[in-house]
């Protein structure tokens, strides 16, 4: 049992930080959320920095790093709320290429490590919530046995930037049938239209819909629901972490603000209803570090504990986030919640990543259907 | 990082766990299991026989006879002793006072005292607490008096937990009433035989006598029996408070314990009722989460490379959790929890139960665990200290 990093891993969090803090600070990001939430150059710079490779396997240009270098690669985009789509790209998307049998996969993944294309998972269905599987979004092979898709995405991560979807649709059996589902990969293009718009975290998304679009399988029938359930997991250790680092920040940031901000001529930090609430605040950050240590540490578990342990993470995490985003923006009081001021921006990323990946409902849902007789960290 | 124990640790897990499965009576496991009431010699029949094996002092290093074991392993040991159904070790002799003999006592005082608290012989008890001194433990006013080559003690002391088995006590005495508080304090044992000393059990709300006032009147006490040098207490008190870092959590008993609420809110017909379900849910996600913070901060000790601030975290979510599992009990019983029947919680009782054994000790268990956020440094303390160590005032 060993929670240290290693030398190389407390590297790629320097050379991460210092992008971040130097090259990504919060007038960059204003403009770049300004003109629509996606920078092309800051995607190169990821790219340069390697980044876009870091799941990407090595024979394909990538670094081949494990679930512990994203960890920490997100942790630092979250402290700088990095508003491009890294972890839905470089995290979710690449890895499901990665472990595709499809020769046209390789190619793609050269172009996501090089930052030459964009590929995301186009999962989100209007009538699905949370529950992936339902998918109503359907496959069928023209005469020349073409696969051909139809059906419409919806918040589709940077959807009007990509070059290519990973699309789970539906090959046989009813909107909730896992067996039947199939992924595909649709490249923009013919049959294919985006309407894109911002989030209300300053990045972008877009619904897609696809009108007998050609697809190339990547998991039939029988492994999809498999591959695009390990890819939600991977999903949630990667914006667990990045909830992390968002959190880092914004108590950073309400501390300084505690022993600077004065009222009735003192420090608010003397005043023992907010010593109090940052003590609940600090045991809200740790609790929920800690289980984004856990989400990212079972994810090479097999499904059934990963799924437990993951829904498990997710519900501390949107505890966490929720308790100490709101408590953050409540003790900096007015400046709180002014657009100008840093923190609220930070809230507002902290709100959405609990809408990602299943929230805190969803996952306690999960956590009660998967109850054991007992529990704990090696349960 | 990884989330695995060495392939050591788990041989060393499970030598303690066949061990405890072989010398732990099962009588006294069954106690707690079901929350039985346990007697003076339940306790001193479990630490007799750790005592033998050496591990009734199983944090101590092996220069003072204990195991010499490492943070990882003292966790697993508590952790095994828990689930097995072992009462919590009694822990004012081994897990208190010993660890300030062994930093600060003469070896005189090492060679009197560790042996009876190594073979679980002598029951030790603490005197911290007073009537106008909780939370400020600073302003204990009980006076110890130098004449000659002993100490008299007059004052009272409160909140003394099975103060009356009590053999020893170790107590913080004012021997010096300048400058602040903290500085005429001093750390007296004291043999709780001596003339003028006097122990009133207090009833808890549970109607359980588990703590005791602690009076002394004229007390004659060897001024051998000071521990370290007079006005230096305070120091030795928070050494004591520092010494245990994790075992406070208690997260290994909550496991035990999370499984108990599972088995009472199948019998009693709540565990497929959604919203009682989903509140197990959640108290599983707090107790796995506890557990996480607990492993960071044995992994910190052990590796040593990164300092690790956060154990003042690890009383006040481990006393909540506490808590809300005596609590989840209490509402699965619902009305057949209203029954005080006070002999159902004799082990081996053979009268009639209301609805059913297992609801007899569930109010009285919730009753109890108040506690929990209220002694050991209230839960309100605790958060000050975080707060004062997050704001650098």
């Amino acid at each position: 049992m060993d929670f240290d990093f290693t030398d190389d891993q407390d590297s790629l969090r320097d050379a991460v930080r210092r992008w971040v803090d130097k090259g990504y600070d919060f007038e960059r990001r204003r403009g770049i959320v300004q003109r629509g939430g996606f920078s092309r150059e800051a995607w190169s710079e990821l790219a340069e920095l390697g980044l876009l490779g870091l799941a990407v396997p090595e024979a394909s240009g990538g670094m081949g790093f494990g679930a512990v270098e994203a960890m920490v690669v997100m942790e630092e985009l979250g402290r700088g709320i990095v508003v491009e789509p890294y972890a839905a790209v470089a995290l979710v998307a690449a890895p499901l290429l990665a472990a595709s049998a499809a020769p046209e996969a390789t190619r793609w993944l050269k172009d996501i490590a090089d930052g030459s294309a964009i590929v995301v998972l186009a999962h989100q269905e209007r009538a699905a919530r949370y529950r992936i599987a339902h998918v109503e979004t359907v496959a069928t092979r023209d005469s020349a046995g073409q696969w051909l898709v139809s059906g419409t995405k919806s918040i589709v991560p940077a959807g009007d930037h990509a070059g290519a979807y990973v699309v789970p649709a539906r090959v046989s059996g009813g909107p909730d049938d896992p067996a039947g589902i199939a992924l595909f990969l649709v490249e923009r293009g013919a049959g294919v239209t985006t309407r894109g718009y911002p989030t209300q975290d300053g990045a972008c998304a877009a619904e897609v819909t696809f009108d007998r679009a050609s697809a190339v399988e990547l998991f039939p029938a029988g492994e999809g629901h498999a591959a695009l359930e390990a890819a939600i997991g991977r999903g949630i250790a990667a914006v667990s972490a990045e909830a992390v680092g968002v959190m880092d920040k914004l108590v950073a940031a309400t501390i300084e603000y505690m022993n600077t901000r004065k009222q009735f001529g003192v420090a608010i930090g003397t005043f023992q209803a907010l010593r109090h609430r940052l003590a609940d605040v600090k045991m809200q950050l740790e609790l929920a570090r800690s289980m984004s240590y856990f989400a990212t540490l079972k994810l090479g578990e097999p499904p059934a504990q990963r799924r437990r342990a993951l829904s498990q993470a997710k519900v501390q995490l949107g505890q966490s986030m929720r308790f100490v985003g709101q408590q953050c923006i409540q003790m900096h009081g007015g400046i709180g919640v002014t657009d100008e001021y840093i923190g609220s921006h930070y809230f507002k990323r902290l709100t959405m990543i609990e809408l990602n990946c299943g929230d805190t409902m969803h996952h306690l849902g999960e956590v009660s259907a998967r109850m054991q007789d007992t529990a704990g960290v090696f349960a | 990082m990884d989330l695995n124990f060495t392939a050591d640790e788990l041989a060393f897990r499970a030598e303690i766990r066949a061990w405890v499965a072989a010398n732990l009576p099962k009588e006294i496991s069954h106690k707690v299991h079901n929350a039985l009431r346990l007697t003076r010699d339940d306790l001193q029949t479990w630490a007799r026989i750790l005592g033998r094996k050496g591990w009734h002092g199983f944090a101590w290093p092996k220069q003072f006879g204990g195991p010499g074991w490492n943070s990882t392993q003292r966790h697993l040991f508590e952790e095994e002793c828990a689930l097995a159904g072992a009462p919590r070790i009694v822990p004012f002799g081994p897990v208190m006072v010993a660890p300030v003999i062994m930093a600060f006592g003469t070896p005189e005082q090492q060679q009197r005292f560790l042996p009876g608290i190594r073979s679980g012989d002598v029951w030790w008890s603490q005197g911290y607490s007073e009537p106008g001194a909780g939370s400020d433990l600073a302003s204990v006013k009980t006076r110890a008096v130098r004449q000659g080559n002993k100490y008299i003690v007059n004052g009272q002391k409160a909140w003394t937990t099975l103060g009356q088995y009590g053999e020893w006590i170790f107590c913080l005495v004012r021997t010096s009433t300048e400058g602040k508080p903290q500085t005429g304090i001093s750390f007296l044992l004291i043999d709780m035989k001596s003339p003028g000393v006097t122990v009133r059990p207090v009833r808890l709300l549970d109607g359980e006598p588990e703590v005791n006032e602690v009076f002394f009147d004229d007390v004659e006490v060897p001024a051998e029996n000071l521990v370290g040098e007079e006005n230096k207490g305070w120091t030795y008190a928070k050494y004591l408070l520092a010494h245990e870092r994790t075992g406070i959590a208690d997260v290994n008993r909550s496991k035990r314990e999370l499984e108990r609420v599972k088995r009472i809110a199948k019998a009693e017909g709540v565990y497929d009722d959604p919203r009682f379900r989903e509140e197990v849910a959640r108290l599983e996600v707090d107790v796995v989460a506890l557990e996480m913070m607990v492993l960071r901060v044995l992994a910190a000790e052990k590796s040593g490379k990164q300092p690790l601030d956060i154990a003042g975290l690890l009383k006040i979510r481990g006393s909540e959790i506490q808590q809300r599992y005596t609590e989840l009990m209490l509402l699965a019983a619902g009305p057949f929890a209203v029954p005080f029947i006070h002999e159902a919680m004799e082990a081996g009782w053979q009268g009639d139960y209301v609805g059913a054994a297992h609801c007899a000790p569930l109010a009285g268990s919730y009753f109890n665990m108040r506690k929990t956020t209220i002694y050991g440094g209230s839960n309100e303390v605790q958060r000050g200290i975080v707060a004062q160590s997050l704001l650098g005032v």
